[in-house]
């Protein structure tokens, strides 16, 4: 009995234990008030009666039927549906009228003056001008020319300032000014412009500085905005602060470091992968160094209006930060993924060479802004803005859908059409070029055949039959003509030929397959080189065979229909006089326009036999001379002045088809006629 | 012994032998002890009912249940609002810290109900959606439960709409918070601003320095780059299923549903009516309806009644006009119907415009202008219509449809702000997903000629084939551009010969050993890789001239986003087999270039390496096959070019080649690389090969020119 007992005992006291120790806790939390364990958020709490709430506004809530009509603007301030009357813009786009300026005291906005004067923006009609433009100087004494009195209540005026508020107006005017701070800035109204150098060029301008897509193995990895003007680079090294601030205040044996080893470059542009400017206004001057030299501006709170900022998306080609973070910001720039760096770094350059390399650009990217909001919907998009070409050289008066310009394909998934058409130009004696109409109609992708009568001849009663339509358009006998955008052409692709012209069928297929790869340049055979001359100190060009090409005839050639486009209604018109002039000079002002927007070579395909002579389109008589040097050599030197730079590129590559003259059996090869000797 | 207590356990029948007074003790005893043990295994058994009965208090209450805070007639106010306050002014972002997610984290005060001194209440307790809303909230990433660690603060007072709060005590109530600190850092959500009879474009609760997602700002209250526009929600948008309706042309060009419209409005929107007749519609609320009916879902046009949202989809244009507030719930009902919404509210500002382009999805009119209405958008083309009818149901789907839709996108606009670096980009915001799809952004997008300067790096591959290897050294070494070349080795088990024995050539020679045999090692971006241009080229390709080689760089410059290569190669779709076929024959077309000799961006081993999608990358690992195969998908799947095939076919010493020879054809092989190619399409989901009908040559390739004179004379020969 005892040991039983006994052990009952025990059996009994752990029993006890076990209750205690199983009981307690849950006796302890039931005592403690519940709390969430670690790492479980406890979240907003499901309400029981979530569903019986009520809803934050009932129908039929009394503010719907108590309208209202419209309450004056309070204070000042202006936006473009107050402020900017848009009835006079109707029909023929923006005009702008600038006012004469009163006593000049610097060249440059002589200059500005000229050179919107020669724009398609202009008018010397006040009535007719949607824009009246002025373009603030100072006098002698440095003080501000004041508006005429009459402007500051007036709609549609803009004053543009491209050197930083020297002169401020406000009220009803727009104000376009370089780097706005940001507090008085009027979005959708001003305009936010960069702040150019003193000897910002007019025209043209020095192309970025950017060689390559990726960053140099032995390219800084930051530059810092001094104060002073100049850049100091700063090391890789972890944690170290490029703030001069911050050294100071931790000299850590590693930051100290860092502040030691920083060169002074002067005014030198950096190679550096990123380029940190401060926020303060003095260092906007920074921002398009850095923009021009490939470097990633790495803007830090900036106080100021990025330029442009309406259409450009600067978070394609900037980093905006805050300075308050500088570690957080130096470790996601470390961070930053090679791949992101390369789309920033390049698109700081199709930036600065589509918006900001001269002051013409700038004034015309400006007024295109305004044109954008007149037009509403119908202006550029997004992308047409902020992918190359750029706005400036993507004219929504083309069309409203990206996939119907040449530069869109990739980023709108789509392709161009398998169809062209064959534009002929028959020249001042010409004869109906049968056999030509014939190699082209044979071709499966041909659409349709324009005949450009530009001959005193009259026009031939029959056309050959042909199995796609024939349509004749009368020319005027002017070498523009050519390029001119007929509204009967009605494929994307042109093949632009003479009428003394010899294609066979199957050069037309394999050259307009091949285009399709390269629906934005030109595809052409026959091709003249440029070169500097050194004897004569100016560019001249040849129709030598030779090794390398920059030029395509647009007697036999496919491009794209736009550039009809861009030819008729964006090139100066002192260009286009001087080849109506000088026709001999179209097929260089051609290659010019495409090149610049391009900014790369024609392509070449091979031709089957030989062309009787790489000759120029001369529609104005008989010269078509046997010599290899090309007519109106002159022309070529006139267009670089106008165009600012020399926008041809050079290529020496020949696309040829797969099996060109491969020993393989004839049979075999697709374009088998292109090897005829 | 042991057994009897058991038995004990039993019951008190089997312990007869114990005293009564024992077996009382005994019994009340182990009673206490078996009541104790099942206690004990409720609480154990049932620990998460108790443990979520304890969360149930603040779980699964009801609303009416919460605590309630007496707010003092005298406690402060906060101060208006400061106009001037941007991001870098009156956000505190140390709070936001540093996070390597790069998200904010999000804290929600806990729901009060706030009376007054007499015990009044102070607004509604909460409202359905702005429980939705913090619901959303508190289930995103954003959700922080710990208020030290928050960045951005959301009290849940209920100010959706100011109709339905105190303004001076609601104001009390939010200062009084516990981080509250004038404001910063809170975010307070709005939708219905103001109040008669001047209604304000803003929140009119005093609110110091806190953000605010305001439905129906104007320019004058809206500070940019600091406030959030946000749609006001509509209800009926939970409550009406609206299929998605194809673009395209509708029985009306032009529809005005709203039901109040000013006087003024109503006459100019009859004017356009009566001149264009049946395009325009012009809408009231019904009078002649009986009781029952709701009001809310009917419009009336004279005696006709149409259904509301539903008429919406019969409409291309719809218009969107200020009432006496700016923002208009029927914004939302627009969208979803697909119509394009023409929005006449001056100084309005959209919802979300500061990421979403409202160009492509509405048309702005100013009210001054509202006669035009009509011309306007007759002068919009048909094509462009159509893609703001997508673009405006695509806006309603991603950023209006529901409560949480329009609060996380909210959240991602702050936090964009505040990580800047890894904000979403202006596609991912307005791209509908069918674009995104289809759309290709060329990594290297940026027309440019790189100098001939820079050269290119030979990357040679070997395993042990020694003398081969030499050779190609020696014939490589003669080209002009090259600047260095690097050797792989990829031989575990062997070294490489040494230092002397290697050929003396004039560019810096480099010896990598790699950790295992594998082909991607070819593809790994060195950093002794210094040039932009990499020719990968095998260690048996010792037939190339250094003509065809210094041709090909200069064809990858002028290419320099795409791969450019010798032995070309086509993908064919296979009729009988339903699936693709590798081809290797004499073609016409070519859309691969084999990497045994091939010029590429350097960056594109980055991308191998480290961005190849799905298991590609081990999968030809594993096989030791068709590595050439998957960079030729992978850089036509990111560019969406074609390949450059160079110069004229040769021999190459390549399994696939002995077909060319006359000897009997690889087959394994060719079942193996067709394999390949199918497994790639299925992994990329696509066929991202181009195929193209033309190669690259000199300019005077085979033209009659003196041989002498041309830059690359030696090409082609075999």
């Amino acid at each position: 009995m005892q040991p039983c007992r006994k052990s009952l005992w025990l059996a009994l006291s752990a029993s006890w234990l076990l209750l205690i120790l199983l009981g307690i806790c849950p006796l302890f939390r039931l005592a403690v008030p519940p709390k969430p364990p670690p790492g479980h958020p406890q979240g907003w709490p499901h309400w029981l009666d979530a569903a019986f709430l009520s809803s934050f506004s009932q129908p039929g809530e009394p503010p719907e039927d108590a309208p209202q009509l419209p309450q004056a603007p309070r204070g000042s301030s202006c936006s473009w549906g107050t402020c900017f009357d848009t009835s006079k813009c109707r029909g023929n786009g923006l005009k702008v009228f600038v006012l004469p300026l009163a006593s000049p005291t610097s060249e440059a906005p002589q200059r500005i003056l000229a050179s919107l004067e020669t724009s398609g923006y202009h008018t010397p009609n006040t009535s007719e001008a949607c824009l009246l433009l002025f373009l603030p100087s100072l006098d002698q004494r440095g003080v501000c020319q004041p508006l005429p009195p009459h402007w500051s209540a007036g709609k549609n005026h803009l004053v543009l300032s491209l050197h930083p508020a020297l002169c401020t107006h406000r009220g009803q005017v727009m104000v376009a000014e370089a780097s706005p701070s940001a507090d008085i800035f009027r979005p959708g109204f001003d305009v936010a412009l960069p702040l150019l150098p003193e000897d910002h060029p007019l025209q043209g301008g020095a192309p970025g500085q950017l060689q390559q897509h990726s960053p140099h193995s032995g390219a800084v990895w930051l530059a810092v905005a001094e104060e002073r003007g100049g850049w100091r680079i700063a090391g890789i090294q972890d944690s170290a602060c490029p703030w001069d601030e911050h050294c100071d205040l931790h000299p850590r044996p590693q930051q100290a470091l860092l502040c030691f080893l920083r060169t002074q470059l002067g005014e030198m542009l950096p190679n550096a992968t990123f380029c940190l400017i401060p926020g303060h206004r003095p260092a906007t001057s920074h921002f398009l160094q850095a923009l021009q030299a490939g470097c990633i501006p790495v803007l830090l709170s900036p106080r100021w209006e990025l330029p442009f900022s309406e259409v450009i998306d600067w978070t394609k080609a900037a980093i905006i930060a805050d300075e308050r973070l500088p570690q957080q910001v130096l470790a996601a720039l470390r961070e930053m993924l090679p791949g992101r760096i390369l789309t920033l770094r390049q698109q700081t350059q199709f930036l600065w060479n589509a918006y900001f390399s001269s002051v013409e650009k700038v004034i015309h990217t400006t007024l295109e802004i305004i044109q954008d909001r007149i037009w509403g919907a119908s202006a550029h998009s997004s992308l047409l803005w902020n992918s190359p070409p750029g706005a400036l050289l993507a004219l929504p008066t083309f069309s409203m859908s990206p996939q119907d310009f040449p530069f869109y394909f990739l980023q709108q998934g789509s392709h161009p059409e398998s169809r062209f058409s064959a534009l002929i130009w028959v020249g001042a004696l010409g004869q109906p070029p049968l056999k030509l109409i014939q190699a082209v109609a044979g071709s499966r992708h041909c659409a349709q055949i324009l005949i450009l009568w530009s001959s005193e001849k009259p026009l031939p009663d029959r056309w050959p039959k042909t199995t796609v339509p024939l349509t004749v358009i009368e020319g005027h006998r002017k070498a523009s003509d050519r390029f001119f955008p007929y509204s009967t052409i009605s494929t994307s692709a042109i093949l632009s030929l003479d009428a003394h012209s010899t294609l066979s069928t199957s050069e037309v297929d394999f050259a307009f397959v091949v285009w399709q790869s390269f629906p934005e340049r030109i595809v052409g055979f026959l091709t003249w080189n440029h070169s500097w001359d050194e004897a004569r100190g100016g560019w001249s060009y040849s129709a030598k065979m030779a090794n390398e090409f920059s030029m395509v005839l647009t007697t036999a050639a496919f491009y794209h229909r736009y550039y009809h486009t861009l030819f008729t209604h964006s090139l100066p018109k002192a260009l286009r006089t001087l080849v109506d002039e000088t026709p001999t000079c179209v097929d260089v002002l051609m290659n010019f326009l495409v090149a610049a927007v391009t900014k790369l070579p024609p392509i070449k395909v091979p031709c089957g036999r030989k062309h009787p002579e790489p000759a120029p389109l001369a529609p104005g008589g008989p010269g078509l001379g046997s010599e290899t040097q090309p007519l109106g050599q002159d022309c070529i030197n006139r267009m670089v002045a106008e165009f600012g730079h020399m926008p041809l590129v050079s290529s020496r590559v020949r696309l040829d088809p797969v099996l060109f003259k491969d020993p393989v059996s004839v049979q075999r090869k697709k374009y088998r006629s292109l090897e005829k000797p | 012994m042991c057994a009897s207590v058991k038995y004990n356990i039993r019951g008190p029948a089997l312990i007869p032998r114990m005293k009564t007074k024992h077996r009382i003790y005994y019994i009340t005893l182990f009673s206490i002890v078996l009541l104790g043990l099942i206690a004990t295994g409720m609480f154990q058994f049932w620990p998460h009912s108790i443990e979520s009965s304890g969360d149930w208090s603040v779980e699964k209450r009801s609303v009416r249940d919460v605590p309630v805070v007496r707010l003092p007639a005298e406690s402060p106010i906060p101060e208006r609002g400061d106009l001037s306050c941007r991001m870098h002014t009156c956000f505190d972002v140390y709070r936001c810290g540093f996070n390597p997610k790069n998200k904010i984290k999000v804290y929600i005060y806990s729901l009060k109900k706030y009376v007054d001194d007499a015990g009044v209440p102070v607004s509604n307790t909460i409202s359905r959606e702005y429980n939705e809303l913090l619901t959303a909230i508190s289930d995103s990433d954003y959700y922080t439960d710990d208020i030290n660690r928050a960045c951005l603060f959301v009290p849940s007072i209920d100010v959706l709409n100011q109709n339905t709060v105190r303004i001076k005590e609601t104001a009390q109530a939010l200062a009084q918070l516990s981080r509250w600190d004038r404001g910063t850092n809170h975010l307070l959500f709005n939708m219905l601003p103001g109040g008669p009879p001047d209604y304000n474009t803003a929140l009119d609760v005093p609110r110091d320095r806190a953000l605010l997602a305001g439905g129906g700002f104007s320019t004058w209250t809206y500070r940019q780059g600091y406030d959030v526009s946000i749609p006001v929600y509509s209800p009926l948008s939970a409550e009406v299923a609206l299929p998605e309706k194809a673009p395209g042309a509708r029985r009306y060009f032009l529809l005005s549903s709203q039901m109040s419209v000013h006087p003024e409005f109503r006459e100019e929107l009859e004017a356009l009516q009566a001149k264009h007749g049946e395009s325009v519609l012009v809408l009231d609320k019904c009078t002649n309806l009986s009781e029952g009916m709701l009001s809310v879902r009917r419009r009336c046009y004279q005696h006709q009644v149409f259904d509301y949202p539903q008429l919406l989809q019969e409409a291309t244009f719809c218009v969107v006009l200020r009432g006496t507030r700016l923002g208009q719930a029927v914004l939302s009902d627009v969208l979803q119907a697909g119509c394009v919404p023409v929005v006449i509210a001056d100084s309005y500002i959209l919802p979300f415009s500061e990421v979403l382009d409202w160009k492509r999805a509405s048309v702005v009119v100013p009210e001054e202008k509202m006669s035009d209405v009509y011309s306007i958008l007759r002068s919009i083309p048909q094509r462009q219509i159509e893609e703001m009818q997508r673009q405006a149901r695509w806006f309603w789907e991603a950023y209006f449809q529901s409560i949480k839709a329009i609060a996380l996108a909210t959240l991602q606009i702050i936090n964009d702000r505040i990580y800047p670096y890894a904000a979403i980009s202006y596609e991912e915001w307005n791209d509908p997903p069918a674009v995104k799809w289809a759309s290709v952004s060329n990594p290297l997008f940026l027309p440019l000629i790189p100098p001939q300067s820079q050269g290119f790096t030979a990357i040679v591959l070997t395993y042990d084939r020694v003398e081969s290897l030499f050779r190609v050294i020696t014939e490589v070494s003669k080209v002009p551009s090259l600047s260095k070349l690097l050797v792989v080795w990829n031989n575990q088990n062997k070294n490489p010969p040494e230092e002397s024995l290697w050929p003396k050539i004039r560019v810096p020679l480099k010896v990598v050993r790699t950790a295992e045999n594998k082909l991607s090692n070819r593809f790994f971006p060195y950093d002794e890789i210094e040039t932009e241009a990499v020719l990968a080229i095998d260690d048996d390709i010792i037939m190339l001239t250094s003509d065809e080689l210094q041709f090909g760089y200069e064809v990858w410059r002028e290419f320099p986003d795409r791969l450019v290569g010798y032995p070309g190669r086509l993908h064919l779709w296979d009729h009988e087999m339903n699936k693709w076929k590798y081809e290797s024959e004499w073609t016409n077309e070519v859309s691969m270039v084999l990497t045994g000799a091939a010029f590429y961006h350097k960056y594109f081993n980055y991308l191998y390496t480290y961005k190849m999608p799905g298991d590609i990358k081990n999968w030809v690992d594993a096989h030791m096959n068709c590595e050439d195969i998957a960079m030729n998908f992978l850089v036509a799947n990111v560019t969406g070019k074609a390949v450059i095939k160079v110069t004229p076919r040769k021999k190459f010493k390549c399994p696939e080649c002995t077909a060319i020879d006359g000897l009997s054809l690889d087959q394994t092989h060719m079942v193996e690389r067709s394999e390949c190619i199918n497994k790639f399409a299925s992994v990329f989901g696509t066929m991202p090969l181009k195929v193209v009908e033309h190669r690259a040559d000199p300019v005077l390739y085979k033209d009659d020119f003196p041989e002498k004179l041309k830059s690359f004379p030696n090409i082609g020969s075999l």
